[in-house]
């Protein structure tokens, strides 16, 4: 335990990926906190690139964090911008109100 | 060895509380800076172990600008208290399957994890190696040689997030009063000067 | 030759029904016309025949040839298929000229002629045949005709019933018929009629066991061909169907009610002579059928109302009369009988057509009466027609008929004794019949509430010209001919297409007995006239003291509810059961009725999964990655 290798890195993006999957199914609030969720995904990939590009030498895996970093960024403000629409045209984004897919 | 120990479960443990409090707060507010904590611990995290430049990064872009607008929509929206915990919903009868699922997803990665077959040259946290050049002069060598594509394309990503958000959520605003300095330039004395005879004790009318 | 003879009349149906509405007469003339020169061409076959003795065996073409089983369509004229052809192209030559006036008001004549010209063209395929297959494809084709012929009315539901009736009762017979073919081929390896006929010998002792039972071949053949012959000829017991096929038009009734289908079974009897010869059963069976078919008719027609059922009803008698004497063993009486029956039942029935289109439709005697004066010719014709039905002597059916009960006689069996009894009394009862017709239409006071006596008129000559060569065939045809068909050296003329096991006997008849019938059916017309005309009232109190008798009577004996209780409602229930149990309850239940529910039910439980909600499509996303996942592991 006190020898911090690989597995342990990746056992702590195990960790937050859980976590972030379960955030977008179990959370009753708003839509927001599914965006969260999904940037918790994107930083646990980011931690198990890292970690593999520390632990064998290959600066390969930091450029590719750089480009996921990128993407999430585009995509929370593209998310958010949806969001704000939504939310002038519905006037909610409570999870419970947004069923207009149903049937 | 045991400063990096001590380090690496100090910031893990950060990271793992602050994501649960991410999900499970009440207040949305709060979920946003729990998720500012999660990034800032894990951008240390990126840091020690040798990663500075992306460690920075993290926290330039992630805490910076990402989290900074989920605190604005957030406070944009009217995000109402949620009253009871997420644990007592209405439709409460999938969170015990989903929790179990979910349970097992993590167990499964875990012994992925556990029984991982690591190559043979993979060094262990205590003979990281240190170069000479910085991180950021590694990066800097390769993305601009070998990966110079990846980098306009990241370019371009943006530039196109950037373009639909505004173009999703721009309104004109009715009754806002602007500035057109093409009007303004392009008035000529005819139309905007006009010579009055004042006679005297009798004022003259302007706003008319 | 021989080839138009047959070939006519079908060209005459495709072209009268195609070119039906080209020109205003185009169809009649053309199958008149067609089926007419078939008629002069098959009376001078006939007299070629006798002159010359030019028979033979002409084949179209090989129909089935397959290892030693060859069936070929072929002509096969030779005595008896050539006695046949006149009867059937003279009659339906006359049939269609008839047609021309009698059916001028309906709008469907092109159909008509063009289905009276097809009948023909079966019929004579089936005489000629020269082998079983051929003369069963006949005998359905002219069961066919006869059921778009009853039918041809079709937009009268009781036309249509009186069709699908004929149609079905004939196709019981039909059964038997196919059964006993089947029994030939399976035993005699063959089924051409010369070589059956030839290897019959050797099958005398051969027995075989048939449902269990145990019996001689041949008999059992015979006896199967004979239910074929009993359910076209109408006889006891697949009678039903011939009353009412009186629904068909007058000129359909004449052409093969009377004539021509119903005498394709004794044909077919006559035809395999060589069969019948070595069955003693077989033919006493003939016998009893015919006998008991003979009377049962007479007394149903004594109290019939309608003037075509009487007619029919006297057809059915006079059939059964032929199969008694083919049963007795006398073939060539048999055949004498059915070529002058032709002629007067013929006569008989246009004469009817006549009279119901001189009463504008009426079929109810109780409704006619004393025309004789408004319709001369008819009255003449018809008088010729009963005449010679009921053996008036000298006239044809005196020779045919006695012939029949001197053979009969002359058997010397209790069988014979007993037939020859039956047919005395039921020519009795037959003269009655036909003078109450007479009487009862043309004499007496006039009975017809609709039609003023005034406005009844002869039918135009279109109709009578062909009356008149039937009352000319009627008249002399007896007398011409009994010679050559019954005299002494009938053989020279049947030669071989007739099979006598023992030699006919020619025997002095006693005199008295001679005598018999003429005297009887002589009294029987003045009697009739009493009872019919004078005296009426006899016979109501009669009936009113009677009326179980004569409902019998006129109910046809019941057989018809019989019938309906014995095999109809069974056959209703099983049907209905099946329908509703079966085809509704468990093919469409379990095929498309219930899969098309199963489907609905299960779509409507699969759309739950579609709730809107994000979250749910997000778990089920997870759902699906640890299940891959754990996949995954395990491999």
């Amino acid at each position: 335990m006190i020898e911090i290798g690989l597995g342990h890195y990746l056992s702590l993006g195990a960790i937050i990926f859980f976590l972030g999957t379960i955030g977008i199914f179990l959370n009753r609030k708003n839509v927001i906190v599914i965006l969260m969720s999904i940037e918790l995904i994107l930083l646990a990939v980011n931690i198990n690139l890292i970690s593999f590009s520390i632990f064998s030498g290959d600066i390969v895996g930091q450029i590719f964090t750089m480009l996921i970093l990128t993407v999430a960024a585009a995509e929370a403000a593209i998310g958010l911008a949806i969001i704000v629409i939504y939310y002038r045209n519905k006037g909610s984004i409570r999870v419970e109100d947004i069923h207009g897919m149903k049937g | 060895m045991l400063a990096h120990s001590i380090f690496f479960y100090f910031f893990s443990i950060i990271a793992i509380f602050s994501s649960l409090m991410v999900i499970t707060s009440r207040n949305t507010v709060n979920s946003v800076f729990f998720l500012i904590l999660d990034f800032i611990s894990v951008g240390c995290l990126f840091i020690m172990v040798g990663a500075e430049f992306l460690g920075m990064i993290i926290l330039i872009v992630y805490v910076g600008a990402v989290a900074v607008l989920f605190l604005f929509v957030v406070m944009m929206l009217n995000v109402a208290e949620q009253k009871q915990s997420w644990f007592i919903g209405k439709k409460s009868t999938h969170i015990p399957t989903g929790l179990i699922v979910s349970v097992l997803i993590l167990l499964e990665l875990l012994v992925v994890v556990g029984g991982w077959k690591y190559k043979d040259n993979l060094m262990s946290s205590s003979t990281l190696e240190l170069s000479n050049i910085s991180n950021t002069h590694q990066l800097g060598l390769v993305m601009y040689t070998d990966y110079i594509l990846y980098f306009q394309l990241a370019g371009i990503i943006l530039l196109l997030s950037m373009i639909g958000a505004i173009l999703l959520t721009f309104r004109q605003r009715k009754g806002v009063k602007k500035q057109s300095y093409f009007n303004q330039i392009s008035r000529d004395p005819a139309s905007s000067i006009e010579l009055k005879e004042v006679e005297s004790n009798k004022g003259v009318k302007i706003d008319d | 030759m021989e080839y138009t003879v047959i070939f006519l009349p079908l060209i005459g149906a495709i072209i009268g029904y195609l070119g039906g509405s080209l020109i205003k007469y185009f169809s009649e003339i053309v199958t008149s016309l067609l089926v007419s020169i078939s008629a002069v061409l098959s009376i001078l076959l006939f007299w070629n025949g006798i002159q010359n003795n030019t028979y033979g065996n002409y084949k179209i073409f090989e129909w089935i040839s397959s290892g030693n089983f060859i069936a070929n369509w072929s002509i096969n004229i030779d005595p008896l298929s050539s006695i046949m052809l006149v009867v059937v192209t003279f009659v339906s030559a006359l049939v269609h000229i008839y047609s021309i006036g009698y059916m001028s008001h309906d709008p469907h004549k092109p159909r008509f002629m063009s289905y009276l010209s097809l009948f023909t063209f079966s019929m004579l395929v089936l005489v000629v045949s020269d082998n079983f297959l051929q003369l069963f494809f006949g005998w359905e084709g002219v069961g066919l005709c006869s059921y778009l012929l009853i039918g041809f009315w079709y937009k009268k539901e009781s036309a249509n019933n009186a069709a699908i009736k004929a149609f079905i009762v004939n196709r019981v017979g039909d059964f038997g018929l196919a059964i006993g073919i089947f029994l030939i081929f399976f035993y005699f390896g063959t089924i051409n009629f010369k070589e059956v006929f030839d290897l019959a010998p050797q099958f005398l002792e051969k027995n075989i066991v048939f449902l269990g039972f145990e019996s001689s071949l041949i008999t059992l053949i015979c006896l199967f061909l004979f239910i074929g012959a009993m359910g076209k000829s109408a006889q006891f017991l697949l009678h039903t169907w011939l009353p009412d096929a009186m629904e068909g038009p007058t000129p359909v009734s004449a052409l093969i009610h009377a004539a021509t289908m119903v005498t394709a079974g004794v044909f077919l009897v006559v035809r395999c002579s060589p069969l019948f010869e070595y069955s003693q059963t077989a033919l006493n069976l003939v016998t009893i059928v015919g006998m008991i078919t003979a009377i049962f008719a007479a007394s149903v027609a004594l109290v019939q109302n309608d003037i075509k059922k009487i007619v029919a009803y006297s057809t059915c008698s006079q059939l059964g009369y032929m199969f008694f004497a083919a049963g007795v063993g006398a073939y060539h009486v048999a055949m004498f009988h059915l070529f002058t029956h032709a002629f007067f039942k013929a006569l008989l029935f246009l004469g009817s057509g006549s009279i119901i289109h001189a009463f504008k439709d009426e079929q109810d005697i109780r409704n006619m009466g004393g025309v004789r004066k408004k319709l001369p010719y008819t009255y003449i014709f018809m008088l010729i027609g009963t005449l010679a039905l009921t053996g008036f002597p000298f006239l044809s059916g005196f020779y045919s008929k006695d012939a029949i009960i001197e053979f009969a006689y002359l058997r010397n069996s209790t069988l014979g004794n007993y037939a020859a009894t039956i047919g005395i009394f039921t020519a009795f009862l037959t003269s009655i019949y036909s003078w109450r017709l007479i009487f009862k239409t043309f004499h007496g006071p006039y009975n017809n509430k609709k039609v003023l006596i005034n406005e009844t008129h002869e039918s135009p000559i279109i109709m009578l010209a062909p009356l008149l060569f039937l009352s000319i065939g009627a008249i002399f045809a007896g007398y011409y001919f009994k010679e050559t068909f019954i005299g002494h050296h009938s053989n020279d003329f049947w030669q071989a297409s007739i099979f006598f096991l023992n030699e006919i006997k020619h025997d002095p008849i006693p005199s008295w007995f001679l005598l018999l019938t003429p005297i009887l059916v002589t009294i029987a017309i003045p009697i009739s006239f009493y009872y019919f005309v004078t005296n009426i009232k006899i016979l109501e109190d009669f009936k009113k003291t009677n009326l179980p008798l004569y409902n019998f009577l006129l109910n046809k004996w019941f057989i018809d509810e019989l019938y309906e209780q014995i095999f109809i409602k069974p056959a209703k229930k099983m049907g209905s059961f099946f329908w509703k149990k079966c085809d509704q309850g468990i093919i469409d239940r379990f095929g498309p009725d219930g899969i098309s529910k199963l489907i609905k039910k299960i779509s409507n439980k699969a759309s739950l999964f579609q709730t809107g909600f994000i979250y749910d499509y997000a778990f089920a996303m997870l759902i699906g990655l640890s299940i891959l996942l754990t996949y995954l592991i395990l491999n």
